[in-house]
């Protein structure tokens, strides 16, 4: 137990400090962007002002109040004491909306979208997978074109073909939004009912991609496993197959879990795709507007809830792999 | 045992693939009638069945929008300019006013202002110092209390006590606003050097622009709010207004306005009934296709965004969609996006050279491509400062201009031209030099419009027929309109041809268009979204620009139109590539009908602005339902 204390807090050191750079990335960054997101503010506000030193003057008013005047060193300094009090301050492409609210309102449909499309496509790939590499023949032979084709087309692709097929096509299911258009949220089942309807085209055109890769991906991890040395001594052995194929999977899905653990870190960055395409709401079109318009405290705020995630999640894999697989805790601990 | 083993291994991917669809297909492939019912997705889902469901939008009281809204709603402050508020609050040209009211509305099919929460025509004194106008009677606010000019005066007072953009934007040209009693207003305007108002067009225009705002709630926003930049962010959920529709809902999805059935408006000596729709909604679409796909669904019936290729959706597919104008140009332009030169490019401070590539540029193809077909063409609507309504057209001397106009792809004239100024290519590589240095220039937009980055294209594509070297870069819209408004300092490289806007109609046009587009006063600013962006100077312009606003003799503001026209068309400091509407309006009657339509009899005529900027709201108590 000792080495696996030793282990977890050199990890535990090794994350705060991978921590503390992201943090300050985090702020640095999108502000080395060029152009000037007040400019952007101004410009919608100054649709039809027919004045023009009044426009200078709004120009100066928001720069003041989003600190954009100040010295970047003392931004960051502001912008510290302030997230240490869980403020994000002002979005600026929704001002004068906070940064914590555009996330309420839309973090849910978000995780809601991903969280299930992640697990879903990881279970029945990984499945898949492993089938494929044990079963070998026919099965085999169909899954890996299957998978490959699936997983090579881009995320827009899959959506757009869903989109065609079931939504216009076939009138099976709707084009847009998270809810029915003639619709207000209510706790009623045909509101719950359309949402479900709403669901199902941007939740499987995430989930039919994530099985194609990691059905491939399992499949090679599983073969190589089930030709190391081990699998054939267990044979030699006598040991039985359902016994084996235990200790294959458990091998095999390592990197798999790995992946899954960024998977679900990355995931409030949204499914941006799915979400334009069918007008879903949910993060990952308000992150790509306050990309494209500088939206600095959004653009901080989200990529922290990435980096915090990203970072608990491979915390949180690390420590389970050194129960799951004692030579990494070996390896690390020396 | 294998061949077995392979056929289940087939079946069991078929159903895995078939469980990816089917998982979600069982259930509305089975019971599709009830989908209908329960979340009417479809599109005439009848009114009867939906009611059931109080938390449904019932289809055939409610009108939906597309293309105003983009992103979720902010706030209901009318005193602020931040909300994201689009179906609510636009304090424009023509103003929005289903919510909150202005006492004029601004028609541009007549180009008249008519009375809303006004009484009769304001008036001018003998002196052109102030205006007078009176409040209707009847107009009440939301909370029932009646409208006064003590709500107008106040507004103002407000305004400028907090900076706000409404004052920013007019108090060079306002001075005081007074309630003379309880139904009077007079506006003061400010004077010029001869002791008449400086701008008359522009006060004029404040009566059609900027709302009325009730000065009870404005004290209750005062008394909550710290600060003028508290007061301009604050929410204002309890907003009280005068317009025909409040809030009902809003999210990140959509948002929905109410019909305030006590609206004052019913009187008959405005509307004398309430407008049909009892909702308002619009739901909040990602991109131009998503918005398309939902109008050609039926789920959108006023669509105020590009769909490209309009017409696709009657002639080809039979919906019962259509445009203002039965034809191209399908509705009616208004504004001209218009390529600035960089007067500081080396060679483009040549006027031959501006004018050659002006004149090579293929306008058909810009008009066919990226408007598909959705602008006047320069054939139709010879290129002035003007844009194509009737109104503005009348008012320059088209014979006077007639050799200065040019309509496109008269490479033989542009080379001819160049030839004549001396700008030939001297060196033999196929390009043009001008004293000995080669023309090369960049034409840019902002990167993702895709309509200006064709026409963009074309402009460079032209350059290349007569031997100037265009190239095109589109940096991103954060990028480009830092750089481009900042009019204090030159442009830098990179922006020799740049793509920009020009106002539409209104009450102070053309002439505000033509400040915008030629005037000198916006050079040296920081923060430039007036116009003039290639920096543009000449004085005699300025002078004519400065004088028109006094002007009331009809024959001296043509000629001063006209004398405008010719130095544009002349000096090309920057060159319209196609006309294009003030608002999209295309309608899908497949729930209601009656909809604006050019030759639909109506006195004043409603212009096509989607039934709630300025005049065009009077649209709203024309429709009727197609299946009442």
């Amino acid at each position: 137990m000792k080495g696996y204390r030793k282990y977890f807090f050199n990890k535990l050191a090794w994350y705060l400090v991978t921590f503390v750079f992201a943090f300050i990335l985090n702020f640095i960054l999108p502000r080395l962007m060029p152009g000037d997101p007040v400019a952007a503010i101004v410009a919608r506000f100054a649709q039809g002002m027919s004045n023009a030193t009044g426009v200078q003057a709004i120009y100066q008013q928001y720069t003041e109040l989003f600190g954009t005047n100040k010295p970047m060193l003392e931004q960051f300094f502001i912008y510290v004491k302030n997230v240490m009090r869980g403020d994000f301050g002002f979005s600026f492409s929704q001002y004068p909306r906070t940064v914590a609210d555009v996330l309420k309102s839309s973090i849910w449909w978000t995780a809601a979208l991903q969280f299930p499309a992640i697990i879903v496509g990881w279970i029945i790939g990984n499945t898949l997978g492993a089938l494929a590499a044990y079963r070998k023949g026919g099965f085999d032979k169909v899954l890996m074109p299957v998978s490959i084709f699936v997983s090579s087309l881009p995320p827009f692709g899959m959506a757009v073909i869903l989109l065609v097929i079931f939504g216009i096509g076939l009138k099976w299911f709707p084009t847009s939004g998270g809810y029915g258009f003639d619709l207000i949220p209510s706790f009623t089942w045909s509101f719950m009912w359309s949402v479900i309807v709403h669901y199902q085209l941007p939740f499987w055109s995430l989930v039919l991609i994530a099985v194609g890769g990691q059905a491939i991906g399992m499949r090679s991890m599983a073969i190589y496993e089930l030709n190391a040395d081990y699998v054939k001594y267990a044979r030699f052995m006598g040991i039985k197959d359902r016994k084996i194929i235990g200790y294959v999977f458990r091998n095999a899905m390592l990197p798999q879990i790995t992946g899954l653990a960024l998977a679900i870190g990355t995931m409030v960055g949204g499914a941006l795709v799915a979400e334009i395409i069918f007008s879903y709401p949910g993060l990952g079109s308000t992150i790509f507007t306050a990309v494209m318009g500088g939206d600095y405290p959004l653009i901080s705020a989200t990529t922290l809830i990435i980096t915090v995630m990203v970072l608990a999640a491979n915390f949180i894999i690390e420590i389970l792999y050194g129960f799951i697989d004692p030579r990494i805790k070996a390896a690390q601990a020396d | 045992m294998k061949k077995l083993l392979s056929v289940l291994s087939l079946m069991i991917v078929a159903t895995m693939v078939l469980t990816a669809c089917g998982g979600a297909v069982t259930p509305a492939a089975t019971q599709p009638p009830a989908v209908e019912t329960e979340a009417p997705v479809a599109t005439e889902a009848p009114a009867t069945e939906a009611s059931v469901d109080a938390n449904a939008l019932p289809r055939n009281e409610t009108l939906y929008f597309n293309g105003q809204q983009w992103g979720p709603v902010v706030g209901w402050n009318p005193y602020s300019n931040s909300n994201n508020n689009a179906l609510a609050i636009a304090q424009q040209d023509s103003a929005r006013v289903i919510m909150f009211e202005t006492p004029y509305l601004y028609n541009m099919l007549d180009g008249k202002q008519y009375p809303l929460l006004a009484d009769g025509d304001y008036a001018w004194d003998e002196g052109m110092t102030e205006v007078t106008f009176k409040i209707k009677a009847a107009a009440k606010w939301s909370d029932g209390t009646p409208v006064t000019a003590e709500d107008v005066a106040y507004t103002w007072a407000t305004a400028v006590k907090y900076d706000t953009p409404l004052a920013a934007a007019n108090k060079d040209y306002v001075d005081t606003i007074e309630a003379k009693d309880a139904q009077t207003v007079v506006v003061k305007a400010v004077l010029g050097d001869d002791g008449k108002a400086k701008n008359p067009l522009l006060v004029n225009a404040y009566l059609s622009t900027n709302y009325v705002i009730q000065k009870a709630w404005t004290q209750t926003l005062e008394a909550r709010s710290a600060d003028a930049t508290a007061l301009l962010a604050d929410p204002a959920e309890d907003v009280v207004y005068s317009g025909p529709y409040g809030k009902f809902f809003a999210d990140d999805s959509k948002v929905v306005y109410v019909r305030n059935d006590e609206y004052w408006g019913q009187d008959a000596s405005m509307w004398g009934k309430l407008p049909a729709p009892k909702y308002l909604a619009h739901t909040i679409f990602k991109d131009n296709a998503a918005g398309s796909v939902a109008l050609a669904q039926g789920e959108v019936d006023v669509s105020q965004q590009f769909n490209s290729n309009i017409q696709v959706l009657w002639l080809n597919y039979g919906l019962p969609v259509s445009t203002y104008l039965p034809e191209a140009p399908y509705g009616i332009g208004a504004s001209l996006p218009t390529a600035f030169y960089n007067l500081k490019s080396y060679g483009l401070d040549n006027v031959a050279v501006r004018k050659a590539i002006a004149m090579a540029v293929d306008y058909p193809t810009i008009i066919a491509n990226a408007m598909t077909n959705q602008s006047a063409t320069f054939d139709q609507v010879p290129r002035s400062l003007m844009n194509p309504t009737a109104g503005e057209q009348a008012l320059y001397d088209h014979d006077a201009v007639k050799d200065l106009q040019w309509a496109g792809n008269d490479v033989a004239g542009a080379i001819a031209l160049l030839e004549e100024a001396g700008v030939t290519d001297t060196d033999g590589d196929g390009w043009r030099e001008l004293d000995g240095q080669k023309l090369t220039y960049i034409a840019t937009c902002p990167n993702g419009w895709s309509d200006w980055q064709a026409a963009i294209e074309i402009v460079a594509a032209a350059g290349k027929k007569i031997g100037i070297d265009i190239t095109t870069n589109y940096p991103e819209w954060s990028v480009y309109q830092t750089v481009v408004t900042a009019s204090d300092a030159d442009l830098p490289e990179g922006y020799d041809i740049l793509m920009m806007w020009s106002d539409g109609a209104g009450p102070t046009q053309p002439w505000g268009r033509i400040r915008k587009l030629m005037s000198s006063e916006f050079v040296g600013m920081a923060s430039n979204w007036n116009g003039n962006w290639g920096q543009y100077s000449n004085p005699a312009a300025d002078e004519l620009i400065n004088a028109i606003p006094t002007m009331t003799d009809e024959s001296e503001l043509k000629a001063a139109y006209t004398e405008l026209v010719k130095i544009y068309l002349t000096d090309v400091p920057s060159f319209t590539l196609m006309y294009r509407p003030q608002a999209f309006h295309a309608v899908n009657e497949s729930v209601w009908t009656n909809f604006p339509h050019d030759g639909d009899g109506t006195n004043p005529p409603v212009p096509p602005l989607d039934m709630t900027d300025g005049w065009s709201i009077a649209g709203l108590y024309n429709l009727t339902l197609v299946n009442p």
